[in-house]
Formats: C-alpha cells, sequence, structure tokens
C-alpha cells in the first residue's frame, strides 16, 4: 500500500514537473545541454489583451463576378500581399463561411490606415477617354456606361451645384493587374499638388501595348481610373516607350502615394469588400487589462487557499495542493493546445479555480458524513470518493455541455472562455479524483490520520 | 447530525415567494423600458451594430461635455458613459472619416484624449450574433435537458432543474434591465456559465436525491428530498463561496472592461446556488405530490409509481402533504443503512 502511494505521489511529481516545463519552459536545451531560464509563461494573447485590430471583411457580389470561395480565397491572397506590406507581425487571415475573411493585426497602431489599404478593391485601370479630359473625382456607374461629375465648388451665395451625369461608356485599355512594379517618388520640383507621384512600370507585353497606345494617340487623354473613380486625366504628349510612366494625383503626402503604390503592388481585389465589423483594442487598455487579471488571480487564488485550508484543516491543505497542480497543469495544456488567452478567457480561468474546489467539497463532505457514520477512517475516504463520483461526473458534463455549446458558437473572446472553462474543469476533475485522492492516502499512510479524522468534528453541524 | 428544524422543503412556499420578489423587478424593468421606448435591454452594439469608442481623457471632464461632441458627428441616439477618467462612447455605426472627425473635436475640445478600444459592428453582423446567442441558450438548455434525462431516468429531473435555470437567467437578466449594464456577447458567456454553474449545484443535489432513492427507504419523498438538501448544504455554500471569491476579486481588481461581466457572473453564482435549493428540489417535490395525489384519487391506495424515479412506492399513501419531520420509524431506518 505504502509503495504504491509513493509510485501515485511520483507520477504526480512527474506531471507536476512535465507541466511546469510545458507552460513555463523554464529548461531550454541547446543541443543536449539544459539551459536553465527565467520561467516566463508561453502563451498566446488575443487581441483584448495585446492590443492590435481584428477586422472582418465581407465579400460583395458585382453584376459580373460572384462572391464565390474562389473568388474570396483569391481576395484573401491579395489582402496577405497588402498587409506584408504593413509590416504587421504575425497577422492571420482566415475564411469564415462562403464570403467572409478575418483579418487579425496584433499590435497596430493606425487602425484606420489598416482598413483603408485592406478594404479597397483597388482597381486600377487606364481608360481611353479620347479628347474628353475627366475631372478628378468623377465616377463611373456600375455598368461602365455613365459618368458622374462632381459638381463644381459651392458658390459662397446659392445652390451648390449638383452632379451632373453623362453618358460615356468606359474603354479600358490596360488595368493594374498588367503592372510590374509600383513605388512611391517624390517628383522634385513639381508643381503643388504633383510633388508626390506614383512612379509605374508594365510588364513586357503590356509595355508594348502601352508604347503602341500613346504613340497613336498623342494629344488625347488617358484617364487613369481607381475603383471607378478618376484621379487624374493627363494628356498624351508623346510616345511612351519602355512601359514606364507616373501618375501624379494630387497626393497630399509622401504617405497617400505609398499606399497607393502597395495597393497597386499587391494587386485588386477580384471582388470588392465591405468591412461588417472591426474591433481594435489599444495597446494601453490591453496592458492595462492583464496587469489587472493578474492581480485579480494573484486574489483569486490566495482568497480560494485560505478558504479551503480554514475550512477544511488539513483536507484543505491538501485540496490546496492539488489546486496549485491544477492550475499549472491548465496552464501547460492551454499552451500546448495553443489556445489563446482572452480576458474573458482569464475570468473563465479565475471562476474555475473557485469551481475547482467543488469536486474536492463534494469529497470532503462526504467524507465527513461517513466518519460521523461511525466508519474508521480509511472507510471513509474509500467511500468520500466513490460515492460522490457520479454527483463530480454529472454536475460536469452538464457544465461542459455548456461550454461546448460556447466554443461552437462563439467567436473571438468568448470562445476563448469556453475554452478555458472547459479545459478547466476538466481538469478539475482529474485534479479532485486522481491528485486529491493521492495526497490524503499519502497523508493517512504517513500517520496524519487523527489530524484528518478532525475533519468531522470540527465543522461538524 | 442534520437539524429536523431546518425544513427547507417545507418552507418552500417562502422560497418561491422569494424568487418571485426577485424576478418582478426584472420583468418589470424589462416592461417599462420597452415601454418607454429605450429598448427593454441596452443592448450593446455587438446585437444592433455600431460603434464602440472606449477613451481616456487625461482632463476632468463631464458626460455633458462629450454628448455635445458627439451629437454633432454621430446621427440617432448615442450611448455615453463615464467611468472614472474614462468614457465609453456608443453610437450608430459611423464612417470611418466620421469617427476620426470626432476623435480630433474631442481632443480640439477636452485635450488629450487616449483611444483604449473603438469597434464597429454593421447591422448585419449585429442580426447574426443576436440570433447566435439565442441559438447558444437554447442549444445548451436542450443538451442539458437531454443529458439529465438520460443520467435520472426520468424527465422531471431535468424540467425542474430547467426551470430553476430559467429562473437564474431572469434574475440575471433583470438585473442587467434594471441597472442598464450593457448586453453583449460577454453577456452570452454569463449566461451560459450561469447555466453551467446552476445546474451544476441542482445535479449534486439531485445526485444525492437518486442516490438516497436507491436504498429504497420507507420515507416520504418529501422528507427525503429536505435530507438530501440537508446533507448537501454544506458542499452547496461552500463551493458558492468559494466561487464567489474568485469573481468578487476579478470584479474588484479585473478592471474597467470587465466588471459588468464579472458582476453578472456573481449574481449568477448566488441566484443558481439559490434556486437549486429553493426552487428545483421543491418543484420537484410539488410535481410529485401533484402526480401523487392524482393517483390516489383515481386508484384508491392501490397506487403505482407514477414515474420509475420514485420506487418507494409504498409510502405513496403515507406521503400526504402534511407531514412535519419524517417518522420515528423511518429514521431508524436510515441509520441502519450506515
Amino acid at each position: 500500500m505504502t509503495s504504491r502511494v509513493g509510485l501515485r505521489l511520483l507520477g504526480i511529481l512527474l506531471i507536476a514537473l512535465a507541466a511546469i516545463q510545458m507552460a513555463f519552459h523554464p529548461v531550454e536545451f541547446v543541443g543536449r545541454l539544459p539551459n536553465f531560464v527565467a520561467p516566463a509563461l508561453r502563451m498566446n494573447l488575443g487581441l483584448d489583451l495585446q492590443g492590435g485590430s481584428m477586422l472582418v471583411l465581407e465579400g460583395q457580389d458585382t453584376p459580373t463576378v460572384k462572391a464565390t470561395p474562389d473568388a474570396v480565397e483569391a481576395a484573401m491572397r491579395v489582402i496577405e500581399r497588402r498587409i506584408d506590406q504593413l509590416g504587421v507581425v504575425e497577422p492571420t487571415i482566415q475564411r469564415q463561411g462562403t464570403n467572409r475573411i478575418i483579418v487579425e493585426l496584433p499590435g497596430i497602431d493606425d487602425p484606420d490606415r489598416a482598413i483603408r489599404l485592406i478594404g479597397k478593391t483597388a482597381l486600377l485601370e487606364f481608360v481611353d477617354t479620347g479628347t474628353q479630359p475627366m475631372p478628378k473625382g468623377a465616377r463611373w456607374s456600375a455598368d461602365d456606361k455613365t459618368v458622374t461629375l462632381p459638381g463644381p465648388p459651392p458658390q459662397p451665395q446659392g445652390q451648390p451645384a449638383a452632379p451632373r451625369t453623362i453618358s460615356f461608356t468606359k474603354k479600358v485599355i490596360l488595368t493594374g493587374a498588367d503592372l510590374e512594379s509600383a513605388q512611391a517618388n517624390i517628383n522634385q520640383g513639381g508643381a503643388p499638388g504633383e510633388l508626390y507621384v506614383v512612379g509605374f512600370k508594365f510588364r513586357g507585353k503590356a509595355a508594348k501595348t502601352f508604347e503602341d497606345y500613346t504613340a497613336a494617340n498623342v494629344g488625347k487623354f488617358l484617364t487613369i481610373v481607381l475603383d471607378s473613380e478618376v484621379i487624374t486625366s493627363p494628356v498624351i504628349r508623346d510616345r511612351i516607350t519602355g512601359g514606364s510612366g507616373q501618375i501624379s494625383g494630387g497626393f497630399e503626402s509622401i504617405e497617400e502615394a505609398r499606399d497607393l503604390a502597395v495597393l497597386l503592388r499587391g494587386g485588386a481585389l477580384p471582388i470588392p469588400v465591405e468591412i461588417v465589423e472591426q474591433r481594435t483594442v489599444g495597446p494601453q487598455l490591453g496592458r492595462d487589462s492583464i496587469e489587472a487579471s493578474l492581480r485579480a488571480s494573484w486574489v483569486a487564488v490566495i482568497a480560494v487557499i485560505l478558504f479551503m485550508l480554514l475550512y477544511f484543516g488539513l483536507f484543505g491543505l491538501l485540496a490546496d495542493l492539488a489546486l496549485g497542480l491544477y492550475l499549472v497543469v491548465l496552464l501547460a495544456l492551454l499552451s500546448a493546445l495553443g489556445a489563446t488567452l482572452t480576458l474573458p478567457g482569464i475570468a473563465g480561468l479565475v471562476l474555475s479555480i473557485g469551481m475547482a474546489v467543488d469536486a474536492n467539497v463534494i469529497i470532503f463532505e462526504r467524507i465527513k458524513d461517513e466518519l460521523r457514520a461511525g466508519k474508521n477512517l480509511r472507510a471513509a475516504i474509500g467511500a468520500g470518493w466513490n460515492r460522490a463520483m457520479t454527483a463530480i461526473l454529472d454536475s460536469n458534463v452538464t457544465t461542459l455541455l455548456a461550454g461546448a455549446v460556447l466554443f461552437l458558437l462563439g467567436s473571438g473572446p468568448i470562445r476563448g472562455f469556453a475554452v478555458t472553462l472547459s479545459i478547466g474543469v476538466a481538469v478539475s476533475m482529474f485534479s479532485a479524483i486522481m491528485v486529491t485522492r493521492a495526497f490524503v492516502d499519502a497523508a493517512a499512510a504517513a500517520g496524519l490520520g487523527p489530524q484528518l479524522a478532525r475533519l468531522a468534528g470540527r465543522n461538524g453541524r | 447530525m442534520t437539524p429536523r428544524l431546518w425544513d427547507v422543503i417545507g418552507a418552500r412556499k417562502w422560497g418561491y415567494a422569494l424568487s418571485v420578489l426577485l424576478i418582478v423587478p426584472g420583468v418589470i424593468a424589462l416592461i417599462m423600458n420597452a415601454a418607454g421606448g429605450r429598448g427593454a435591454l441596452n443592448w450593446g452594439i455587438d446585437f444592433t451594430g455600431g460603434d464602440l469608442l472606449q477613451l481616456k481623457l487625461e482632463r476632468p471632464f463631464t458626460v455633458g461635455q462629450i454628448r455635445a461632441v458627439v451629437d454633432q458627428y454621430a446621427t440617432g441616439e448615442s450611448v455615453i458613459q463615464k467611468a472614472e477618467q474614462e468614457v465609453f462612447i456608443r453610437t450608430r455605426p459611423l464612417k470611418t472619416q466620421a469617427r476620426s472627425d470626432l476623435l480630433a473635436a474631442l481632443r480640439r475640445d477636452l485635450g488629450t484624449v487616449r483611444v483604449l478600444r473603438e469597434e464597429t459592428v454593421g447591422p448585419k453582423i449585429g442580426r447574426e450574433l443576436r440570433n447566435i446567442a439565442i441559438l447558444a441558450v437554447v442549444i445548451g438548455l436542450a443538451l442539458q435537458v437531454l443529458y439529465i434525462s438520460y443520467r435520472f431516468k426520468s424527465i422531471r429531473y431535468a424540467l425542474t432543474a430547467d426551470a430553476a435555470l430559467v429562473h437564474d437567467l431572469l434574475v440575471v437578466t433583470g438585473i442587467f434591465a434594471l441597472t442598464r449594464m450593457e448586453v453583449n456577447s460577454t453577456f452570452v458567456a454569463v449566461l451560459l456559465t450561469v447555466v453551467g454553474y446552476s445546474i451544476n449545484d441542482t445535479i449534486v443535489v439531485y445526485d444525492r436525491i437518486r442516490e438516497n432513492l436507491a436504498l429504497r427507504t420507507r420515507e416520504p419523498f418529501d422528507r427525503l428530498v429536505n435530507r438530501s438538501l440537508l446533507e448537501t448544504l454544506a458542499r452547496s455554500l461552500t463551493t458558492g463561496l468559494s466561487a464567489i471569491f474568485a469573481i468578487a476579486a476579478v470584479y474588484v481588481f479585473g478592471g474597467v472592461t470587465i466588471r459588468d461581466f464579472a458582476f453578472g457572473l456573481m449574481a449568477g453564482i448566488v441566484t443558481g446556488s439559490y434556486s437549486s435549493i429553493f426552487n428545483a428540489s421543491a418543484l420537484l417535490v410539488d410535481w410529485h405530490l401533484r402526480s401523487e395525489r392524482r393517483a390516489g384519487r383515481s386508484q384508491q391506495g392501490n397506487a403505482s409509481p407514477p414515474a420509475a424515479a420514485e420506487p418507494q412506492e409504498p409510502a405513496l399513501g403515507s406521503a400526504s402533504p402534511s407531514p412535519r419531520g419524517a417518522s420515528p420509524s423511518a429514521r431508524r431506518r436510515r441509520s441502519r443503512r450506515r
């Protein structure tokens, strides 16, 4: 019996060590040599804790293209290229359902810029408008047949002029897909509004098309259109060879020109997307939340430990030991599963600390009953565990059912909460059934029987 | 031993009365809110769609100052809440441009403004999240009914446990209606956790009832339930207290962002513990006594058990609604099993 108790304690010790290693990585192996490093919790933090933005984009049907899963996949690749240009560390892009894309951008400081960059279709078109220059801001209709011209600037007095719509079919010569490269430049000595430009270069075949077209249309207007809106409409002065050119669209800053270059390099989205959900947490709030929840966790752990100790005496101490192990194993599992810790997730964790003692409490109260009924300690401990099993099992399975539903239907932080709560419940069952039992048996074997037996007397009703 | 004074089941009418007392104000608040055109609950942008800004200001400010600025940029009704130096602004969906203009205006009028959080939820997503939330609660409840019916071989246990659950959900929802705390997707997490906790609590009591029934003592059903309740009472209180200690720490130290969530959980744990003692088991007894009376009336004593869960069939006749305390013989039989 004693040796079996020793074996169980040894097993628990091994589990504890493995869990500590998994959760905190205090030992790193360089080659074969163990290297001790400062233990730190390795855990993915949700955007609500580390700060950052989450965007949900929805692909929109157009008259010509439907937002099929294929089109959405293609859009995701474009968005990925654009995000790479933003310099975000570890962005994630995933599809949700048939036509949604979830983008997570940890740690970005200017979400509005990201939104502008990611949400733009960025379809660049070089349009032949013949002898007709188009004012900046003119818009083609969805069927490409009519153009809405912006009204002249509002006069100090009188009605603002209504926008005019004219019939003008869009004749596209080349598109952004024909570009080989694009970058922002500063046009030294350029007129105001033409200081910042985007230089571009066409691919081989498109460069030839461009050259032929410009040669044949000297003196006419080549209008450059982005997402159906005119950026600029320069006159063709001469044949343009080599496929290079530049867009001076009245950019107000180098950033604006740079953003357009980023969009052109990444390519156009095959379908337009709409931002249907956007959540951003500033880095400050993230830090505050981590700090606050850490403090809350400590207080909770200490409160529960003291409570158990005062209420159950030696049994409580053993349960506290098991609780410590419970926490380490829980963190290890979350870390190993790559779970993402969110703010509600931490709250779930803390709540699970409070509830983790439940199984212990059920068992200890059971042992009290058995002791009062006159059983000896060993029999009472055995009966306590056996009788408590069904209650522990049934009560926890029902909680797990709620957790599973939250996990399947929830998203983001709620899902994080479901994960920590469910794993917490499962580990707490293991902890009470296996670990506390081993500790209690060990205490009994070590001759602490009388101290244990006091359980029934001291707090007996 | 368990004092016979504590006749929880005998006093169950008081328990029901207190429950009604807890639920009615919340329900009235729900109705009044709805009638007042404010929405029965203070729906957050998760469910309505819209914009949320959580800002931190350095200079002292009033809600009125903020509102004056917000109303220039946001259409429709905006909700503005102040918590120390932080302010929560909820508006109808704003264009990206309007949002940055609003921030610029706030900075101009009120000094340094730090953006702690900003969220935009499209109205379509809002509807979806709301449907999912309702679905989650319904499916969660349904799964639990199925599981309990299976484990306890009787739908009575499942339905009375669920009645206690609905009670808890009503109490928590009522508190959110009364205080007008924001109802968002974390509220759904609160509800489902409360569901999980409350059912957990109820099951522990039911498990003891199941176990005591299996011993086939001739104790009347209501006495047996009362005894089971008292036997598990210490555990119910200990676990409830322990969970409340833990979540109270989150409430006090966890920061403004998580405070409503922690508060909802605390309220849920309190009512969850209460309802499993005073509602679930009490309803079980009432249901039993009713079907017993009906069986007694139709078959005059030679009754068969109304459901598989009540094996103490010979005791049926003696379990009139009145007995106070178990008969001496019942108590002797009980001690014999030990």
